[in-house]
């Protein structure tokens, strides 16, 4: 056992989030969300993809949650780009996301959620909105074996406390993450579309 | 607990991510003021309870929020099929169906 | 009293010579132990005191530690109360006195009598099964969710080579034993196994599982529940063995474990021999006796005498002799018992007497003797009275009875084997599997190789491997072993009504004559007896009891025992603490606070809460020396004469987009909103089907195809499923999408005269003119330089903006508006002074002043109802039905009390004569009421039967405390009834 946290919580600063609804089966639509997001909607259930610090996670069949570097505009530029059924909502206010890592961050999601995120089960590149504690949160797989954990702003303090404690007997360390990083490491921002 | 195959997550998950909604395929009278108050009380009210292979609505209300139809045993829990709103009920299986 | 490392609680008080460890609850008689696990039904202790004291706990599993303090959970005053009138109290004693007699059940139902109700009190005590826990349990509990492809449960032999066969195709195992060290039945007994002390091959398969990926072993961990597809419960005990108090970390955990596959390996329970005064001291289990001597050094007694059934128990006469100690004779109630272990006593020279029972047991605070006569053909009789037998320990052994409790739970109902004389698990289903003991394996080598296959078979159903076992059982030394005699109640020479007692389930007293005597009532369905007699009741749920209680059922009603069946076993398999249930849903995990941005200014500023949904939401804001209603009197006057702020964050709101939003709307909402000017808002009511108000809240255009709906806050998750159902099921085909923003944005409601002032003092880029920003306008610019969304709206009846911005800038905005209505005395207001200022106006509150029979006519809201839509809306025919249209319904109105002092009581009754007879016709409710500052007077909203035909007549609100306030009957707007102080 080594003497550093079992588990580490960094919490992102303000970023920006949208809501995309659309029908992801239509090419077009997938083109009009790359062309100005930098990446596509993935359609495969549970996954999501990334471009630098751009990220589009898989909510539901039609349904995906984008995010990029605080102060992006995405919501006029996608109108402009989309045609047809689709729907862009700024939610930027509503999201929390803490990262967890360290050798027992699963140890936390299985004291928190039902689902299974056995590496087997949860390899990086996958996404799950499930139960967490008393709320809800989606719980995303990251390449560094830390997860990111998103959830709505009213449950923020709850759930912090409720990750604190069930880290404690781990070693549990509180930290932050830059402004405008999902992850740990600063990467250079990708290029606007727009 | 049950375990319920999500058709739009693609993986078994645990009853407690999901809502039932009730009895499916109740659907809604086209023309309501053309019915009695009888018949608009049995849309309303009447649903069917059969023991065995039960149609039921059920929403992943913690996961992809989507709506979908469970063929469920009210005997033995087995969910037996999920199948799509819109889609035809299946027959309930009467022997080894799978 | 001292002890070793290892020890149990009970083996150490054995080891001490307690022999002596309850005295039994309903006939106060000393007991000592018997068994040596989870089966034991006498040695239950409560431990610690106070917030920490544990009760239920079986001194077989309890592991000993320093300090630890241990009392009996029967407890001596109630014993004695029993005791006394004990002899007096045949089966169904209870039943009879206070639920009534069977005779008397003539409506099928039993009553409590006033006899129960009065002396409830004193038999719940009397019952002494553990005290509750006084104070709060310092102790932390958590929950933890699994995965695995195969579960194991128990680590006896057939556990330990499923999980080992399971391992090696590379799935994912957990198994779990309820002891602390892995093993089971091999860690009492003296086998062999490869030519070696088994204890060395079970220290090779836990090596081996131990150091391969993707298994976890838990020891400490009752699996207590099985439920709906292979989802168990396990209680693991992490710090018990440490002390009561855990030092750091969590003291038990509850694993909830979802598995592919489930092999049961939960052994086998030893079965007692049913006899006259079988329950005094030094009567016990065979297999216990071995496990105290083997496993603990424990000698339980000088002088064994062995009374079996079958060949398995002469290892204990082996055992007792190894040990250098004297066996007064073997027992057996076989004829011609053979087979190597017999032939093994009979050569070291033990007596071994066939065909003969323990009828009795002699001696009163424990055993001096058996009395010992041969049996005749049929076990129902003897051949020649008793003789006596000197010894100080009889071990009994009946046959084994498979630990089934766990099958049982999932609904298969267990099968009764003549040949294992033994009921064995029913049909498990493709998801799970049975092996060893439990399964009815009897060998050491058929539990191995049957603990084999299943882990392969589990495995491969589960994706992992052929199913093709590699094992090979390693050598064991077992001679053959001859069939089993069953014997369920031993003769004796007085019939069974007049024979000492032959108990059957130790912990709750239930005797042989007590079956009888419930047959001959004419109970035959052994649930029923099984309720009649409390036979299986107790915290073991008749562990040792059930079979020969089965047995004694079937003989008395001549019928056979598969015939007569078994009962189900139930969750949990042992107790289980509520602190392991609980987990950390407590103290501030045990409900979500929800919070606004703002939600540490109103904490700073001191205000008193109130909990709406899972929000935390300011109720008053009390200045030293304030009351309740003298905050709430400031704030309101604030409010109608100045300015005020309101934190109205908890607002559920919807975006809705697409080309068929305005439909969309029309169809959920009575009102319709294909007209509303972008810009515009428009108050809607949202029904049910059955016509009843279920939501309400204003909608604005932001865009052509584009909306948003505001929620109230309770309801808010409730209402957008319904949306989404109705979208998702019925009118998949509406070109329109809901996305929740309730978390994205943060409302400061800004209210009053002066609010105008206020806002113009942060926001420079809205004309906020009367007639450039109208009541019910939504207008997009900035406030205090933040992107913010107005709306004119109000729920107050005075000019009022609410400011929404991104959540992110939430709280700085609010301190900038606050800042800014400083020389405006702007007034920060709760919920209480919302809620008056409201009612004033006569606004409803959905779920307060409506319930679920409210229809909008009800409500006095037809106002806001369109009949002539195409579509129509949800809920729209129902309001047409004839028991909607009645007069006599439910109305809202307003009442004025006489005395302008006195505030009515909410869900106060209202009727028109209280001085008449009772039952006195109910006229309705009081919903809301509220003493106004503004007006100087109580107001309040009621329901009343035809209340809007009623104006001006009088009712009376008759009080607890004896008093009646009487009350005219007035509109339910008693402030501004035209609506003039919004429009300025």
């Amino acid at each position: 056992m080594s003497d550093g946290p079992g588990v580490v919580m960094r919490e992102s600063g303000a970023r920006g989030w949208w809501n995309l609804r659309g029908d992801g089966d239509e090419p077009r639509f997938r083109d009009g969300v790359a062309a100005v997001v930098g990446v596509s909607p993935p359609i495969e259930p549970c996954t999501w993809h990334a471009a630098g610090d751009r990220r589009a996670y898989w909510l539901g069949p039609d349904e995906w949650l984008l995010t990029a570097e605080h102060g992006t505009e995405f919501e006029s530029p996608l109108r402009g780009a989309l045609h047809g059924r689709c729907s862009i909502v700024d939610v930027s206010g509503a999201q929390i996301l803490v990262n967890l890592s360290g050798a027992q961050a699963g140890e936390v999601l299985r004291k928190s959620s039902p689902y299974d995120f056995h590496p087997r089960r949860f390899p990086p590149g996958r996404c799950v909105q499930t139960n967490f504690a008393k709320a809800t949160a989606l719980v995303a797989a990251n390449a560094d074996a830390s997860f990111d954990v998103v959830f709505r702003r009213s449950y923020a303090d709850y759930l912090r406390g409720w990750i604190a404690d069930a880290g404690r007997e781990y070693g549990f360390l509180r930290g932050s993450l830059g402004t405008d990083h999902p992850t740990r490491r600063q990467r250079q921002p990708a290029q606007d579309d727009d | 607990m049950l375990l319920i195959p999500c058709p739009f997550c693609r993986e078994d998950r645990s009853e407690e991510e999901f809502s039932c909604a009730g009895e499916a395929h109740i659907a809604r009278p086209e023309k309501p003021a053309e019915l009695s108050d009888h018949e608009w009380g049995d849309y309303l009210f009447m649903r069917t309870n059969p023991r065995g292979p039960h149609r039921e609505l059920w929403v992943h209300t913690a996961g992809c929020r989507r709506y979908f139809n469970v063929l469920r045993d009210t005997v033995s829990y087995e969910v037996l099929v999920v199948y799509e709103v819109g889609q035809p009920p299946p027959d309930p299986p009467g022997g080894d169906e799978s | 009293m001292h002890g070793f490392a290892g020890d149990t609680l009970a083996s150490a008080l054995l080891a001490n010579g307690v022999s002596r460890v309850a005295t039994s609850f309903k006939y106060g008689r000393p007991r000592g132990v018997v068994g040596h696990g989870a089966e034991e039904p006498n040695a239950i202790v409560q431990l610690g005191q106070g917030g920490a004291s544990v009760p239920n706990l079986r001194a077989t599993q309890v592991e000993l530690y320093d300090g630890l303090d241990a009392r009996p959970c029967s407890r001596s005053k109630a014993q004695r109360l029993a005791g006394t009138f004990g002899r007096f109290m045949p089966a169904g004693f209870y039943y009879k006195t206070f639920m009534g007699a069977p005779q008397r059940w003539t409506a099928g139902v039993a009553r409590p009598t006033a006899l129960w109700t009065a002396s409830e009190h004193v038999l719940r005590r009397a019952t002494g099964l553990g005290r509750v826990p006084a104070g709060n349990d310092p102790d932390t509990y958590d929950r933890f969710n699994r995965h695995c492809d195969v579960l194991v449960v128990g680590a006896g032999p057939a556990g330990l080579a499923a999980a080992l066969e399971a391992a090696r195709s590379g799935a994912r195992i957990l198994i779990a034993d309820e002891q602390a060290e892995l093993g089971g039945s091999l860690l009492d007994g003296s086998y062999s196994l490869g030519g070696e002390h088994a204890s060395k091959w079970v220290a090779d398969a836990v090596a081996e599982l131990a150091s391969s990926a993707d298994v976890d072993l838990l020891p400490r961990s009752t699996v207590a529940g099985y439920y709906d597809h292979n989802f168990l419960t396990i209680v693991e005990r992490r710090t018990d063995h440490l002390g009561l108090v855990a030092a750091n970390g969590t003291r038990q955990r509850l694993h909830r474990v979802r598995a592919g596959q489930v092999v049961l390996a939960t052994g086998a329970i030893e079965r007692p021999l049913v006899f006259a005064n079988n329950d005094r001291p030094g009567v016990m289990m065979a297999s216990s006796v071995s496990s105290y001597l083997n496993r603990y050094a424990v000698a339980v007694g000088d002088e064994l005498l062995l009374f079996t059934a079958n060949d398995h128990a002469y290892r204990t006469a082996l055992d007792w002799q190894r040990a250098g100690l004297a066996v007064a004779a073997v027992v057996d109630c076989r004829e011609a018992p053979e087979g190597g272990l017999v032939d093994a006593v009979r050569g070291a020279g033990t007596r071994v007497i066939t065909g003969h029972a323990v009828t009795e047991a002699s001696g009163r605070r424990r055993v001096t003797g058996a009395m010992i006569a041969p049996l005749g053909p049929g076990a129902d009789s003897l051949t020649a009275a008793p003789q006596h037998i000197a010894c100080d320990v009889i071990a009994c052994s009946g046959g084994w009875s498979p630990t089934l409790h766990l099958s049982s739970q999932t609904g298969t109902r267990p099968r009764w084997h003549e040949s294992a004389v033994a009921f064995l698990p029913g049909d498990l289903g493709k998801r799970a599997l049975c092996a060893g003991a439990v399964a009815g394996a009897r060998s050491l080598r058929d539990c191995l190789e049957q603990g084999a296959l299943a882990g392969a078979t589990a495995a491969s159903r589960a994706g992992f491997g052929s199913g093709r076992t590699t094992f090979t059982a390693p050598e064991t030394d077992e001679p053959s072993q001859a069939p089993s005699r069953a014997l369920f109640l031993v003769p004796h020479p007085k019939p069974v009504s007049r024979a000492p007692k032959q108990f059957v389930d130790f912990q709750l007293d239930v005797t042989a004559a007590d079956i009888e005597l419930a047959a001959r009532e004419g109970y035959t369905s052994v649930e029923h007896v099984k309720r009649y007699t409390a036979l299986g009741f107790g915290t073991d749920q008749g562990k040792l009891g059930n079979v020969n209680g089965v047995a004694i059922l079937a003989r008395t009603l001549d019928q056979d025992i598969a015939t007569t069946g078994t009962t189900m076993f139930r969750p949990a398999y042992t107790p289980v603490t509520f602190g392991a249930i609980a987990g950390r849903d407590v103290g501030e995990f045990h409900d979500p606070e929800r919070h606004t941005p703002m939600h540490a200014w109103h904490a700073s500023h001191g205000a008193m809460w109130e909990d709406v949904g899972r929000w935390k939401r300011p109720w008053y804001y009390p200045r030293p020396g304030e009351t309740m209603q003298d905050a709430v009197n400031r704030e309101c006057l604030a409010a109608r004469d100045a300015v005020a702020v309101l934190d109205a964050s908890t607002l559920g709101k919807t975006d809705i987009q697409g080309t068929d939003a305005a439909e969309f709307l029309d169809r959920v909402y009575t009102i319709g909103f294909r007209k509303l000017a972008v810009g515009r808002c428009r108050y809607g009511l949202m029904l049910r089907e059955d016509g009843t108000i279920f939501d309400d809240g204003v909608t604005a255009r932001l865009a052509e195809n584009r909306y948003l709906m505001h929620t109230t806050t309770g309801n808010a998750e409730a209402v957008f499923a319904w949306l989404e159902r109705w979208h998702q099921t019925e009118w998949p085909e509406l070109d329109v999408y809901l996305t929740s923003v309730t978390d994205h944005w943060a409302t400061t409601a800004l209210v009053g005269p002066e609010s105008r002032a206020v806002l113009a003092r942060v926001c420079d880029d809205i004309d906020l003119s009367r007639d450039a920003f109208r009541f019910m306008d939504v207008r997009e610019g900035h406030v205090a330089g933040i992107a913010a969304r107005v709306f004119r709206i109000s729920f107050s009846g005075e000019l009022s903006f609410e400011v929404n911005v991104c959540a992110q800038h939430g709280r700085q905005v609010w301190d900038a508006i606050v800042e800014a209505g400083g020389e405006f005395g702007i007034t920060p207001y709760g919920t209480e002074a919302m809620h008056v200022l409201r009612a004033e106006k006569g606004f409803i509150i959905v779920g307060q002043d409506s319930d679920t029979t409210t229809t909008p006519h009800d409500a006095g809201m037809d106002w806001v109802v369109r009949r002539n839509k195409p579509f129509g809306f949800l809920g729209d025919r129902s309001l047409d039905v004839s028991d909607h249209r009645r007069e006599d319904r439910l109305q809202l109105v307003g009442l004025a009390t006489t005395d302008e002092d006195t505030v009515l009581p909410e869900g106060g009754q209202l009727v028109d004569k209280p001085e008449a007879e009772a039952p006195v016709p109910m006229a309705g409710h009081v919903t809301s009421s509220y003493h106004s500052a503004r007006l100087g007077r109580s107001i309040a909203l009621a329901m009343v039967k035809s209340g809007t035909t009623r104006l001006g007549d009088t009712l009376h609100c008759p009080l607890a405390d004896g008093r009646t306030v009487s009350a005219k009957i007035v509109s339910p707007v008693f402030y501004d009834p035209d609506g003039e102080r919004q429009n300025v």
